[in-house]
């Protein structure tokens, strides 16, 4: 489903965020990305979604070559994504409702259908009260909930979260990553970066770790035994 | 559906739902920005009011052409020596023409006659005349149709040549200025008003632009989440067309009030001279054209700019 080979990003000519990054998550998995602050898990992130190109290496996402890809396809591509921002990127002047009825727009459902499939989107992240208030009047965690409901709201073949619990606390955290197990469960196959190790620790998923740009062998992560690949996504954890 | 076959995915078509979405958006981006929106309207109306003014002038110009045109005359002014026979002769003539078939004669003591009743102050100094000065006359009404029939002008000619003729006075050259006018006012009105348009299409083209600047992390954003470019396109677009539309509209509206204003206020004092130009106001056909002028130069403005919109993702 997901595809890095020999990935290697360049900023500038004396170092790079990513270097030669290799792994392959098949459909179904659900796997952590983690690494230290500036280890380059955003940007990995960010190539998936094709927000970034890779200097060197190919990228393979749902069957498509992202290299090849016209641009016209991209749109097209992207919907079948849903991503959890890092910054959100809710859009500010419209009110949490009419950021969901824009990504369903964008989806094409029909707009009768929005106010039940917001509402249940938003009902998943406890955050159905909040359905008219605009994003600045919402607390870090409440927009990051409203980002998480926008990235799960039509089930999307691939869903990547860039730290999605980076702004709640321990208990929210469970629960969201319990939302997310039931996506994957649904069939959304997930990769999620977080610095969070002990949600990595309970959860008993397939970590890849960064460090300064390089993947890490995934046996020697520090992670707890992790699941197959190609079978991630049905092991059970409590 | 099998989730790994993606690679010939078809894609789906224009979502159902965009339009709704556009309008709101449109109407919305336009309420925010008040101030811009109504300088972008009102360079439309301001253009299409000019283009209107000159419309209207030919139209009332047209009107008063065709109303001088019924009842048109045309005078064969005999000889005062005219023979019987040389009148005769162009009596012939003028019954065999079908564009003057329907003429009057007036004769020589006729129009004496008709002088001293028009000039009845004048009495004395007639009768000091010891010949009647006045010559035989042939008055023609001629129709409209009649004046613009091929035959007419030759017709015209003819009876010139005639021998007793001595004069054929018709008022056509009046009627080829008038026209020659017309087109000349149209003509400037068409140049002005579309250099105007223009501007204002571009004024439309700037204020998008802007509203885009404005918008543009969230168009980002929206590329993001797999929003085709038409889909970030529309609401600008139709913003446009909405913001032209308006234009076109007060435009008209402007246009009746000035055309009101002035009849009730300029006609009165000036009649003669005046009332000619303020006979009715544009048909329907031309309000309409007016307003889709407007609507036109609004959408064309901002396809201008959104075209410009380069995709910028993809871009590391
Ligand atoms: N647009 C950019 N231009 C230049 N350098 C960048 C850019 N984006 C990221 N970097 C650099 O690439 C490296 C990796 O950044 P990245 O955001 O991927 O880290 P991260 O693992 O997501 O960190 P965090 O956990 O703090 O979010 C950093 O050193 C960062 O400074
Ligand atoms: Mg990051």
């Amino acid at each position: 489903m997901i595809h890095f080979y020999h990935v290697t990003k360049k900023f500038d000519r004396y170092s790079s965020a990513l270097l030669d990054v290799t792994f392959h998550i098949e459909k179904g998995e659900f796997v952590f990305l983690t690494g230290p602050s500036g280890a380059g898990k955003s940007t990995l992130l960010k190539m998936i979604l094709r927000q970034m190109t890779p200097s060197d290496g190919q990228i393979v996402v749902n069957g498509r070559n992202l290299a090849a890809m016209r641009r016209s396809q991209l749109p097209f591509f992207r919907r079948e994504i849903g991503m959890v921002f890092q910054d959100f990127k809710l859009i500010e002047r419209m009110t949490v409702f009419d950021n969901l009825s824009f990504i369903l727009t964008v989806l094409g459902v029909a707009p009768r259908e929005h106010k039940k499939k917001a509402y249940t989107a938003l009902r998943a992240v406890n955050l159905h009260h909040r359905m008219n208030a605009f994003p600045l009047q919402l607390s870090g965690g409440e927009q990051q909930r409203v980002a998480i409901a926008r990235a799960l709201i039509n089930d999307p073949l691939v869903l990547i979260a860039d730290e999605p619990t980076g702004n709640l606390d321990p208990e929210l955290s469970l629960e969201i990553v319990q939302i997310f197990a039931e996506a994957n469960l649904r069939g959304s196959t997930l990769l999620l970066a977080t610095h969070d190790r002990e949600l990595i620790r309970s959860s008993g998923r397939r970590v890849l770790t960064l460090e300064k740009g390089h993947l890490l062998d995934e046996h020697a992560a520090p992670a707890e035994p992790h699941a197959a690949r190609g079978g991630g996504g049905f092991v059970n954890w409590s | 559906m099998n989730r790994d076959t993606v690679v010939a995915r078809k894609e789906p078509a224009q979502p159902p739902s965009a339009f709704h979405y556009f309008l709101r958006e449109a109407l919305r981006r336009m309420w925010i920005s008040k101030r811009t929106s109504f300088v972008a309207v009102a360079m439309i109306a301001i253009s299409l009011l000019i283009l209107g003014a000159f419309l209207l002038l030919s139209e009332n110009l047209q009107r008063a052409i065709t109303r001088w045109q019924g009842t048109s005359r045309v005078n064969i002014y005999m000889e005062p020596e005219a023979t019987a026979a040389q009148i005769e002769g162009v009596r012939s003539y003028l019954g065999s023409s079908p564009s003057l078939a329907h003429y009057t004669f007036i004769t020589r003591a006729a129009a004496l006659q008709r002088f001293k009743s028009y000039f009845t102050n004048l009495d004395e100094v007639v009768g000091q005349l010891d010949e009647n000065p006045f010559p035989a006359s042939f008055e023609c009404q001629v129709t409209p149709r009649a004046i613009q029939s091929a035959t007419f002008e030759r017709d015209i000619g003819a009876i010139r040549r005639t021998p007793g003729v001595e004069q054929v006075q018709f008022d056509w050259e009046w009627v080829n200025r008038l026209k020659r006018l017309v087109n000349i006012v149209n003509a400037v009105g068409f140049i002005a008003g579309g250099i105007l348009a223009i501007a204002a299409a571009f004024t439309i083209a700037n204020v998008i632009r802007l509203t885009m600047l404005l918008y543009r992390e969230e168009i980002e954003i929206m590329r993001l989440v797999g929003a085709t470019e038409q889909i970030i396109r529309g609401p600008f677009l139709i913003e446009g067309l909405i913001q032209g539309t308006i234009g076109g509209a007060a435009a008209v509206g402007l246009l009746y009030l000035f055309f009101e204003l002035s009849r009730r206020l300029l006609a009165p004092s000036n009649a003669m001279l005046w009332s000619f130009l303020f006979v009715g106001f544009l048909p329907w056909p031309k309000i309409a054209g007016l307003v889709a002028g407007g609507t036109a130069a609004g959408y064309f403005g901002s396809w201008l700019s959104v075209r410009e919109q380069r995709n910028e993702s993809g871009r590391p």
